[in-house]
């Protein structure tokens, strides 16, 4: 592979996810919609978001680390999409591997942790102590997951784990092999994206307790964008651990939002958890489920 | 006169100048001299870190009765070498300008300080030099005085931490000597290769009692679990240039010492055949939990802390778990990792211990409690400690991720899963930990007392953007140390890492930083262009800022450390049970009975007592007989 041929694929690698990602903001607030028997935001309503957000006139700065907490949240997530397979183009796949980009993917979230720690507002350091006790909280089935996936498979690469997948057809796939630890995945699925019922942190309905509150025009679109990059890296991510990853982009894109819809359309059932019930829920359930899982597949 | 003897000479000559220059402001930038110097005469045995040299002996030996005590260098001396010089050149620069004034003029004496950690160093070439059992028990002494000597330095606290130091040194010792003695019981001789030969033919008692001891005596010095207690607050209590050096180098010398007697002389293989009675377990399996405890019951402690240092110290114990993992896995990766988290942490360790100093030099505090918003006035160091946590918490670019890659994948290929959550969870602990340290010193509100405070003085700066520079580098180009540590692994018998200049090559999963560091650096460049290509914002004061209908004042302080992280706190407050401070207590109070028994029986205060003791015996024994 020419370098010229890599770097146009480190180019569109991002893209794609931004836009992949903005249909998932779509789509994950239709079918909020749906569930509270609304109609739901337009097509475009992301982009309109976006727009919208960065052309304010009022953008509050507290300073420079609130500036460079902005830019290492999106700029640590445009990074770690290049290292997350997609069809037909692999990126950076060989050189880092399933553990880096699990490292990777705490970039951004302390640039969002410096940025509102500079705005000097009790209020939002509140929220990053809860996401930083909710990381903790789902990142411990996640290692799990992460263990018994690379074990299984015998490799870290990601493109190598699809290779395997496909070569095998279905039958192969992740989601058949180590069930237990597909569904300890997809529990913590939804606390990973900081979506609900995991949203404490974020506080959508007590505006005054979050990281948000002193983000403002692009400051707020720089976590919206964090946001898109978020729910694709996630979806992606499951995807190519459990289901093969995309033969094509059709099937890859079917598989990647059924990954999103599916938790996200049963996770409204429940009410909105405390920080110490999403430690609990999380170091109990899928901690379990995934040991028995690496039992399993570990014998 | 060989190199080695060559560097042995000018360390003892730098002690001895050091205390002849005196208590003089002078005296900070001299040693930084003579460590420079040092660090010269280190580069010329380079050969021994890149594998074109085996090992340089010293042309000095001595005759105890009738064994010879020698020493020698090896890649894993010199590795070790060259952390101890570069962290004593780079703490002696720090402390060398206005720091040392004020440690002056606020009465302390430079000549002590200097002399202390002059001595340090000394002692602790020597220590690494060391060619047999004998050497590396004199050696071993030579450091537990040495860094005896810099704890005491500090104030009273410092002076009772450090003699609780003591006590857990001298039965460390003793645990060394005990196993010595063993050694020579079994072989009839110190030499390494004795020992070596010797093991094989060893029945499974004396080998269980040989790593027992060991393990506890050098473990001392790790500050692994249980021996742990002493060393958070002997560190953290020490002078700031000297906890820097403490932390970064000086409890890694238990870390060498148990790689030359486990690793070098009996041997991982041995390890894993030692089974532990009616148990799965292992020798190898207890000492990598032994580790993964030490790493994740000291990085929690860590998180409760509300000092500065103290949390510091207590990050330096944890991350010595990682160490002892990495060594004890033993293979290509593990042990590399394991290694090369030595340098990582010294570099990181000592920047981020020099940063609180320099917070302390400009606003005489370390409580986390009192600080917060200072990246308004000090912003290169907290641009210092930015990389310094991000190393310690093991993210990339840093060095530190790339040493505990190594481990993770090594357990991965191992098939530890416990061992590689243990692992995680310390990381984890450690994000938690260090984003309180960060946001209490330099984010949040600036105190009103703190507003005409400045940016720390050169002379501080520049060692720690040196250090900052390393850990960078080093994160971006591993392969820089990855060389030096494959030749420490050639040099110990473990199996050598085939390392690429940045990271690993492996057909299932390797590790290219060189890729991943590029590229992170180019997405913040994407980031900061879109960022700065839309929209202007508007800078304001700091509690011009919406609070849910309350307005901040200055007067409303809202900073705060102690239970910082309340939801965890609710779930995981409990299992702070303080158990081994407990244990600890039982013990010494243990002990205080049997002394006072022993002085009752010497000082013969009840002899009714002992008559009828004496009696039942002499009665019972007639009546067996």
């Amino acid at each position: 592979m020419s370098v010229l041929h890599l770097i146009l694929e480190l180019i569109l690698m991002p893209l794609v996810a931004f836009v992949v990602g903005l249909a998932l903001v779509l789509m994950m607030r239709k079918i909020a919609a749906r569930l509270q028997r609304r109609v739901g935001p337009p097509f475009l309503q992301p982009v309109y978001d976006i727009i919208k957000l960065y052309g304010k006139d009022t953008q509050i700065s507290h300073g420079m680390i609130h500036e460079m907490g902005i830019i290492m949240a999106v700029g640590g997530y445009i990074a770690a999409e290049t290292l997350l397979p997609v069809p037909g183009m692999s990126g950076l796949a060989d050189k880092g591997g399933l553990v880096t980009l699990a490292y990777v993917l705490m970039i951004p979230s302390l640039g969002l942790a410096l940025g509102v720690g500079q705005c000097a507002n009790p209020n939002g350091s509140i929220g990053i102590s809860r996401a930083l006790t909710a990381m903790l909280a789902y990142d411990v089935p996640f290692i799990l997951v992460i263990f018994g996936v690379a074990w299984m498979y015998g490799t870290t690469n990601l493109a190598d784990m699809i290779a395997i997948q496909q070569q095998g057809g279905p039958q192969t796939w992740g989601i058949m092999q180590m069930p237990l630890l597909a569904l300890a995945g997809l529990l913590t699925l939804p606390a990973m994206m900081g979506k609900h019922p995991y949203e404490i942190y974020v506080a959508p309905a007590e505006i005054a307790t979050g990281p948000m509150v002193e983000m403002s025009g692009k400051f707020m679109g720089g976590l919206f964008v964090m946001q898109c990059f978020q729910l694709y890296t996630v979806g992606v991510l499951y995807t190519t651990l459990f289901l093969g990853g995309g033969e094509n982009w059709l099937t890859f894109l079917l598989k990647v939002f059924a990954v999103l819809a599916i938790p996200m359309s049963i996770a409204y059932l429940f009410p909105r958890y405390r920080t110490e019930d999403v430690l609990r829920l999380m170091w109990k359930w899928p901690v379990l489920i995934g040991l028995l899982g690496l039992a399993v597949v570990m014998k | 006169m060989t190199p080695l003897d060559q560097l042995l000479l000018l360390s003892g000559l730098s002690v001895l100048a050091i205390w002849l220059i005196g208590n003089r402001q002078i005296s900070g930038w001299s040693a930084t001299l003579f460590y420079a110097i040092q660090g010269v005469a280190l580069l010329r045995m380079s050969g021994l870190a890149y594998g074109e040299v085996q090992g340089i002996e010293s042309a000095v030996t001595l005759q105890v009765l009738e064994h010879a005590l020698h020493w020698r260098f090896d890649g894993l001396s010199w590795f070790f070498a060259l952390i101890t010089i570069g962290a004593a050149f780079l703490v002696s620069w720090f402390a060398g300008g206005e720091w040392g004034q004020r440690y002056r003029e606020a009465g302390g004496s430079l000549r002590v300080f200097h002399t202390a950690l002059a001595l340090n160093v000394f002692a602790m070439l020597v220590l690494l030099a060391s060619g047999d059992l004998l050497s590396l028990f004199i050696g071993w002494e030579l450091v537990s005085w040495a860094s005896f000597l810099m704890m005491a330095l500090g104030s009273a606290t410092a002076m009772r931490y450090a003699m609780r130091y003591l006590s857990y040194a001298f039965a460390g010792a003793m645990a060394v000597l005990g196993a010595l003695a063993l050694v020579y019981a079994e072989t009839g001789s110190f030499e390494f290769q004795a020992l070596k030969e010797a093991v094989p033919a060893m029945d499974s008692a004396s080998l269980w009692a040989l790593l027992i001891l060991f393990s506890a005596g050098f473990g001392v010095k790790m500050a692994l679990l249980p021996l742990h207690l002493w060393q958070a607050k002997a560190y953290s209590e020490t002078p700031g240039p000297g906890a820097a050096f403490l932390g970064a180098i000086s409890s890694r010398m238990g870390l060498f010492a148990l790689v030359v007697v486990l690793v070098q002389l009996l041997g991982v293989a041995q390890l894993s055949d030692m089974q532990l009675l009616f148990t799965f377990f292992s020798a190898h399996d207890l000492l990598a939990w032994v580790a993964i405890f030490t790493l994740i019951f000291a990085t929690f402690t860590a998180l409760r802390q509300h000092d500065a240092r103290r949390l510091l110290a207590w990050h330096g114990i944890g991350q010595g778990g990682y160490m002892l993992l990495g060594v004890v896995i033993a293979d290509d990766l593990g042990s590399a990792g394991g290694l090369m988290h030595v340098f990582n942490h010294a570099t990181y360790q000592a920047a981020l211990f020099m940063v609180v100093t320099a917070v302390i030099h400009r606003t005489g505090t370390s409580d986390l409690n009192k600080l917060g918003g200072l990246v308004a006035r000090m912003p290169l160091s907290f641009f210092v400690m930015l990389i310094g946590i991000i190393g310690l918490a093991g993210l990339p670019p840093m060095n530190g991720f790339v040493s505990k890659w190594l481990i993770y994948r090594s357990l991965i290929i191992d098939g530890s899963p416990l061992l590689f959550l243990g692992a995680v969870v310390g990381t984890l602990g450690t994000i938690l930990s260090v984003y309180k340290l960060i946001h209490n010193t330099f984010l949040g509100q600036l105190r009103v007392e703190h507003v005409d405070v400045e940016e720390a003085p050169w002379s501080m700066m520049i060692p720690m953007l040196m250090l900052s520079a390393i850990i960078f580098v080093t994160g971006y180009f591993p392969g820089l140390v990855l060389a030096w540590v494959s030749a420490v692994q050639a040099a110990v018998g473990l199996p050598v890492l085939d390392y690429t200049l940045g990271g690993v090559s492996m057909e299932k999963g390797g590790l290219d930083m060189i890729w991943i560091v590029s590229v992170l650096l180019v997405g913040f460049g994407i980031g900061t262009l879109i960022f700065l290509g839309t929209g202007r914002s508007k800078r304001v004061h700091q509690l011009d800022n919406y609070a849910g209908g309350h307005f901040l004042t200055a007067e409303t302080r809202y900073q705060y450390s102690d239970n910082f992280y309340p939801g965890l706190m609710h779930l995981i407050g409990p299992w702070y049970r303080k158990s081994f401070r407990w244990a600890e207590r039982g013990l010494v109070s243990a002990i205080d009975s049997a002394s006072l028994l022993m002085q009752g029986l010497y000082r013969q205060t009840q002899p009714a007592f002992y008559l009828l003791v004496v009696v039942v015996f002499a009665l019972s024994w007639v009546i067996v007989q």
